[in-house]
């Protein structure tokens, strides 16, 4: 369409290939009469379109904050806002850099090409809530393109996807290219400031331009997936990316990304014949939830729409359905189909991107470690198992604040791999535990990393126990300790591991007093009772006696070798 | 008002006589010759008078002559007056007053003036469909004039979004030339170009897309500008075509264009589009002459289509050059034949988009809905009720060309056609020409109402302008001689290009034209 002048090769529009090889639309369930039990088996094919709000301080074409920045988070509704945001006569747009880098980062994490040569184009249609009536897009050249991601082996294990969980799976990136994201309409009357009064009918719309200008990557993938669960473990996967970059906030609830997800069925008839369903195109899905639930109801009633109308996969038979959360069912949207004609052509208002080697390795040197690389790292450096690691980079915040753990420890002195693998304990045990009782992040309970790592720096000169460890993990999360010294509350809590020889012989002493039975269990050579005669001394000690230096003891006052 | 003239000889002669060859004198010939840019600077600057006294004369001029002509849209006498007490302050204390300290200007209305706490009026684009628009925001070429001292006076009337060549499509009625009443300035910067040919500012903006400065410039006996595409920012200029469009100025002289663009020319962050060049003094070397340069003279500007006066004026011209030293050669522009076709093919498509914000959702006219009527209605009716017809010819135009299936036919082989033309003109400038010659426009002005009911016979009034555009060029026009039309002597421009920001060397072949010829002293005042 547009006259291609220099860059990449240009890349097939998502479902281009696919429409184009498909034969038209026949109707041979309907002159054959298929009932479900000449269905076989139903093969799902999804293709996904995300759409990623990037976290810049500033709109995609203009000065004005970026409501997808967390300073700029829960504006009043219209008032980051500019002649440029407003399509105001004579306003001009001016391309944010820092939203190119941020996508050029996103687009190297996900294996692309970054296009050498780029520019700008204007996507027309009418709506109140783009305020030029046309988009400022990126048509014919994206930014990014050609990559492919491989697929994470999910923290639980197993996956469900229909591959084998433990085959490397990879997703192809058909391009990611950058936007402007639109306003907001509402139907209903707004909550008066802290909510109250709001969802009341009116009679007319109103419009809020904060969302409007902000920059949008669109990440379109290659129709990859044959499951529901795959996608949505892809999409998670893809957040986490994004976070770890900077390069979004990604609280879906706040719409900071969306998925579009393409599906259809390939269905298999006992005649042996195929049948392609139309791809279907759901519409703005903001939760992992909607997204699974929505390709999960595609393939169970795509078939069945097949038998009943018989239409299958052709030239111009891409639909569009909506999904609805409560019913938890999609639907078809009103809305004309054949009536879009974008006319996109070449912005004349901005000048072409070119983007040479030094900026593209510039911009490449300041992609941080990826989780995945996280992940390999802290097996190999910490021991530690799948499950663990991929614990760790499930979430940005709680990753880096592991990661603060680990280096504070350090600079206790202890080393590298100890530090590591003590300082995952005290983050997936002691945190975790915690974090979901309040549900929260275990970045989030208010201890800092730097009394983390004093408890790690105690447990590793054994002057605490595991149990008094976790205790003094307790402690720390509660408000307003967070200046506190681990080691001193340690110390006036009776915490520290009881070294005092004096102490622990009477202790013993009383616990085989007491439990007369177990001890002659123990002396009579059934070594396992004497567990229960070392949780009655650490009772006794309030928990700050070293559960082996006890069991030692009581070994050895019961006549039995240790081992 | 006695100002110390600096002006030729000849000039002065062409003033006081008519040449033996030149026109009978009927307008403006009984009126001393009204200061320009830089004698009223310096009259204001050395005290000789003060802003105020400039801007009153401005205001009362505008006031006088705006019933018959339909120049102005609006006047800010209080807002100018009070920007022109500022000046006189700042010169009463010591201060530099400015390049163009006290110096009343006009803008076309298609250029954002205002701001949230600064009201000044309305920018209607000659548009019913923002008839009662004002901007909360001021354009970056008049913020640079007011930052320069200069004093806005008024907005100009002009065609409806800059489309049209003849004033006459304005949504609050047509301009009328002040050489001759019966009789269009130009446009689509009609108002603009009237107010300084009718002596009431001795400089104005204009906005030239494919001509609008250049052909009213030359109906007008004034000098017009269309600098390079880049060199003055277009934000806060109304879109209309945004890779055509550019902003420039009206003036009595070379020198005062020059003094102008030094002023407006410069990068603006708010245009991406806006070149980022080093600053330049557009007027250090205009009385260097031209010895040893080449003209080139376009066998296509020889068309059987001119009148013989515009015939007449560029042999005048060659003649000029060469008496000057300078050497004059033919050259090619072959695919100028094409011009007008790729320019309305990508002017409307540019404009097709760029008007799709007037909606009436979120300023300007919006239609009353009858019941039942939804929001596509609202859309449909409000722009039907708010865009004149050559507007909406336009829009219709530019969204059929880009229309799918549409695309290629028209647009991608109108952008092919704009790389030819500016392909002519790069070979014309590496063969060795330092500027092109060529008239502004095939004829004098045309009377009101001759040439509305035919589209393609006003678009024919581009045919000499519009290739400048598309191959991003600077143009400037000068007075060029006289023809008799219906017994009128009517003034035709001449038109020098040159490769792009060359804008220095084009003013001192311009004025040297300027200089020998002198017809620009002759003013229609009376």
């Amino acid at each position: 369409m547009i006259e291609q002048s220099r860059g990449p090769p240009l890349p097939a529009p998502p479902y281009h290939a696919r429409m184009a090889a498909a034969t038209p639309a026949r109707s041979p369930a309907a002159t054959h009469s298929y009932t479900e039990a000449d269905i076989a088996s139903v093969r799902l094919m999804v293709g996904l379109e995300v759409h990623v709000e990037l976290a810049t301080r500033t709109k995609m074409f203009s000065r004005s904050p970026n409501v997808a920045h967390k300073e700029f988070d829960g504006a009043e509704p219209n008032t980051l806002i500019d002649p440029v945001v407003l399509g105001l006569p004579g306003a001009l747009p001016v391309m944010n850099k820092a939203a190119v880098e941020m996508s050029m980062m996103v687009g190297m994490a996900l294996g692309c090409s970054i296009a050498p040569f780029t520019r700008w184009d204007r996507k027309s249609y009418y709506y109140p809530d783009l305020p030029k009536n046309y988009q400022i897009s990126q048509y014919q050249l994206p930014l990014c393109f050609d990559g492919s991601v491989e697929m994470p082996v999910p923290a639980g294990g197993g996956g469900g996807g229909a591959s084998a969980p433990d085959l490397p799976r990879r997703i192809g990136i058909i391009r990611a290219h950058l936007e402007e994201d639109a306003g907001k309409l509402l139907h209903e009357a707004p909550g008066v400031m802290g909510g109250g009064g709001g969802g009341r009918p009116i009679d007319f719309s109103l419009v809020d331009l904060n969302r409007a200008g902000t920059p949008l990557l669109e990440i379109v993938t290659q129709p990859d997936f044959s499951s529901a669960d795959d996608v949505v473990l892809f999409a998670q996967h893809l957040r986490n990316i994004c976070r770890f970059l900077g390069a979004t906030e990604g609280v879906m609830q706040k719409g900071h990304m969306r998925f579009e997800p393409n599906i259809n069925t390939i269905i298999t008839l006992s005649d042996g014949r195929l049948a392609k369903t139309p791809i279907i195109e759901i519409k703005n899905l903001n939760s992992f939830k909607a997204l699974r639930g929505a390709i999960e109801f595609e393939l169970a009633d795509q078939p069945r729409r097949w038998l009943a109308d018989g239409r299958e996969m052709g030239a111009g038979t891409k639909f569009t359905r909506g999904w609805d959360d409560q019913a938890m069912r999609t639907m078809i949207q009103r809305e004309k189909e054949d009536a879009h004609d974008y006319r996109y052509f070449p912005e004349p208002d901005l000048l072409p991107v070119t983007v040479d080697d030094t900026w593209r390795e510039e911009v490449r040197a300041r992609i941080p470690e990826l989780p995945s690389s996280r992940l390999a790292r802290y097996r190999h450096d910490f021991n530690l198992g799948h499950k663990e690691a991929a614990a760790l980079v499930d979430e940005r915040d709680v990753c880096f604040f592991y990661e603060r753990c680990v280096a504070e420890a350090q600079a206790l002195g202890v080393d590298y791999p100890r530090a590591g693998k003590q300082a995952a304990n005290m983050v997936l045990q002691s945190g975790a535990k915690r974090a979901n009782e309040r549900a929260v992040l275990a970045s989030e309970l208010g201890i800092t990393p730097a009394q983390i790592a004093a408890i790690i720096k105690l447990r590793e000169d054994d002057t605490l126990t595991s149990t008094s460890a976790d205790e003094l993990f307790g402690l720390l999360c509660e408000p307003g300790q967070s200046g506190i010294d681990a080691a001193q509350l340690a110390t006036t809590r009776g915490m520290m591991t009881v070294r005092d020889e004096g102490a622990l012989e009477k202790w013993v002493d009383q616990a085989i007093a007491e439990n007369a039975k177990v001890a002659d269990d123990v002396r009579s050579g059934k070594v396992a009772a004497a567990g229960r005669l070392v949780g009655v001394v650490m009772k006794l000690s309030g928990g700050t006696a070293d559960a082996k230096v006890v069991r030692e003891k009581v070994l050895a006052k019961l006549g039995q070798p240790i081992r | 008002m006695i100002l110390a003239a600096a002006r030729s000889d000849k000039e002065r002669a062409a003033f006081v006589c008519s040449p033996a060859d030149g026109p009978q004198l009927r307008f403006g010939d009984m009126h001393p010759p009204l200061p320009t840019v830089t004698e009223l600077r310096d009259a204001i600057s050395h005290k000789r008078m003060s802003a105020v006294e400039a801007t009153r004369e401005a205001l009362d001029r505008a006031t006088a002559i705006n019933p018959r002509l339909n120049i102005f849209l609006e006047l800010f006498p209080d807002r100018a007056i009070e920007q022109a007490r500022a000046v006189d302050r700042a010169i009463a204390g010591g201060q530099p007053a400015g390049p163009l300290g006290g110096v009343p200007i006009a803008l076309k209305d298609n250029m954002c003036l205002g701001s949230p706490a600064l009201d000044y009026g309305k920018t209607t684009c000659g548009s019913k469909i923002l008839a009662e628009y004002r901007s909360p925001y001021t354009c970056t070429a008049a913020a640079r004039l007011m930052e320069a001292g200069a004093v806005i006076i008024g907005k100009c009337n002009m065609d409806e979004f800059a489309m049209g060549s003849s004033g006459e499509h304005s949504a609050f009625g047509p301009t009328r030339n002040p050489w001759d009443p019966e009789r269009v300035p130009g446009g689509s910067s009609s108002g603009s170009a009237a107010a300084v040919a009718a002596g009431i500012v001795p400089a104005s903006l204009g906005s030239d897309t494919g001509g609008s400065i250049r052909q009213p410039a030359g109906l007008c006996n004034i000098v017009g500008m269309k600098p390079t595409y880049g060199r003055v920012s277009r934000y806060g200029l109304v879109a209309f075509a945004s890779s055509l469009d550019q902003i420039g100025p009206f003036t009595r002289t070379v020198a005062d264009c020059a003094a102008m663009l030094n002023v407006l020319c410069g990068h603006d962050p708010h245009d991406s589009t806006s070149a980022q060049r080093p600053p330049e003094d557009f007027g250090a070397e205009l009385e260097r002459g031209v010895e040893g340069l080449t003209i080139g003279v376009p066998r296509q500007a020889k068309s059987e289509a001119n009148h013989p006066s515009v015939a007449g004026a560029v042999e005048r011209a060659v003649k000029v050059y060469e008496g000057l030293g300078a050497r004059a050669v033919e050259v090619d522009l072959p695919h100028t034949p094409h011009g007008i076709a790729a320019y309305y093919i990508i002017n409307p498509a540019e404009a097709s988009s760029n008007l799709a914000r007037f909606d009436g959702i979120r300023y300007g006219h919006r239609a009353k809905l009858a019941p039942r009527e939804d929001l596509e209605d609202l859309y449909s009716k409000s722009r039907a009720e708010g865009f004149g017809r050559e507007v909406q010819r336009r829009i219709m135009l530019g969204t059929h060309v880009l229309s799918s299936g549409y695309y290629d036919a028209y647009y991608t082989t109108a952008l092919k056609v704009r790389r030819k033309i500016k392909g002519d003109y790069d070979a014309a400038f590496e063969q060795g020409c330092h500027a092109l010659l060529m008239p502004s426009s095939p004829t004098p002005a045309f009377k009101i109402g001759e040439k509305m009911n035919d589209p393609l016979a006003m678009y024919l009034e581009d045919v000499y302008t519009v290739g400048v555009n598309l191959a991003g060029l600077p143009g400037i026009v000068i007075p060029g001689g006289f023809g008799t039309v219906d017994g009128r002597e009517l003034p035709v421009g001449m038109q020098l290009v040159g490769p792009a920001f060359d804008e220095s060397r084009l003013l001192r072949i311009a004025r040297m034209l300027e200089r020998e010829t002198g017809f620009g002293a002759r003013m229609a005042v009376g």
